[in-house]
């Protein structure tokens, strides 16, 4: 505290020097609160959740989830015969989840949109943009 | 319990003769008409693939494999778990017989015509049996967890019934 003080004292020979010097930072400290506080705020803090849709009697439930980029989604297949997890789009399958497993996709960009299970066309979910 | 009704239901839906009627169905009787049933349909399927070149009429017989299978196994592990089996009825001969005539018919058909067939006679089925186990054989039902696997298969079965209905309704459209 004492060194700190003693080079501010140092630097602040001209009084008008000290000024300038003192706006600037606190002009930063400003421009830096308002980065984390204003309306482009960065979410990547916000913790990677995990959403879960159980396969029950041929249905997605639940049939929407909404979800951010880096998000897991776990199908969990309580059926007793297998199904899929297949995007309509086709970026992504989870190929034949037997009854009683599960199968886990990490959001990425293009994850989202409507998928269906390969195996029986009436089963219907969508991943929908947070 | 015996199921005077439950059998009645059954033959009228599935067409078998009065004299059949005089038979009563029990859990395990109505066990083995569940697997019989589903045995039909994975050899209908197999017939289809054997014949079929559409791709969906090909994707509806694969999970009618795989689905019927998966009951079919589900139904013996609950068996063994009870220490029961299966027991032959009327009934089941009925499906069987019955059975024959349809998969002679398919055996002769190719193209569009086995196509139509093939998915007529899915959602038939479809509709009978599922109106049978429905209507006939879960309100009948003593042992909780047969009650339970019937109605969990039902739940597939409708699936499969209206797939075959979209099937239909698919070659209707095209003018197949």
């Amino acid at each position: 505290m004492i060194a700190t003080a003693k080079r501010a004292s140092q630097a602040c020979i001209q009084p008008r020097a000290c000024v300038h010097l003192g706006a600037g930072i606190v002009a930063a400290l400003v421009f830096a609160g308002a980065a984390a506080c204003g309306p482009g705020r960065d979410d990547s803090r916000r913790m990677p959740q995990n959403h879960i849709v159980e396969m029950r009697d041929l249905a997605f439930n639940p049939a929407e989830v909404m979800v951010s980029p880096g998000d897991t989604v776990t199908w969990i297949n309580r059926d007793i015969v297998p199904h899929t997890a297949t995007s309509a789009s086709g970026t992504w399958d989870s190929g034949e989840i037997a009854s009683g497993a599960e199968y886990r996709l990490v959001i990425g960009d293009g994850d989202n949109g409507d998928y269906v299970c390969a195996f029986h066309p009436g089963m219907q979910g969508r991943i929908a943009a947070r | 319990m015996r199921t005077t009704l439950a059998l009645l239901l059954a033959c009228v839906a599935f067409g078998a003769r009065p004299a059949a009627a005089q038979a009563d169905l029990n859990d395990l009787e109505m066990a083995h008409v569940a697997v019989t049933a589903s045995n039909i349909d994975i050899a209908y399927a197999h017939l289809a693939l054997a014949f079929s070149e559409n791709p969906d009429v090909r994707n509806f017989a694969e999970t009618m494999i795989r689905d019927h299978t998966a009951v079919n196994a589900q139904v013996v592990a609950l068996a063994k778990k009870l220490d029961v089996q299966a027991q032959d009825n009327p009934l089941s001969q009925q499906l069987l017989a019955d059975a024959k005539r349809i998969k002679d018919e398919m055996s002769r058909l190719r193209g569009a015509a086995l196509d139509r067939y093939y998915a007529r006679n899915e959602l038939a089925y479809h509709e009978k049996v599922n109106g049978v186990v429905a209507d006939a054989f879960i309100p009948n039902i003593e042992n909780a967890e047969v009650k339970a696997a019937f109605e969990q298969a039902l739940a597939i079965f409708r699936g499969h019934e209206q797939h075959a209905r979209d099937l239909v309704a698919e070659f209707a459209e095209g003018g197949r």
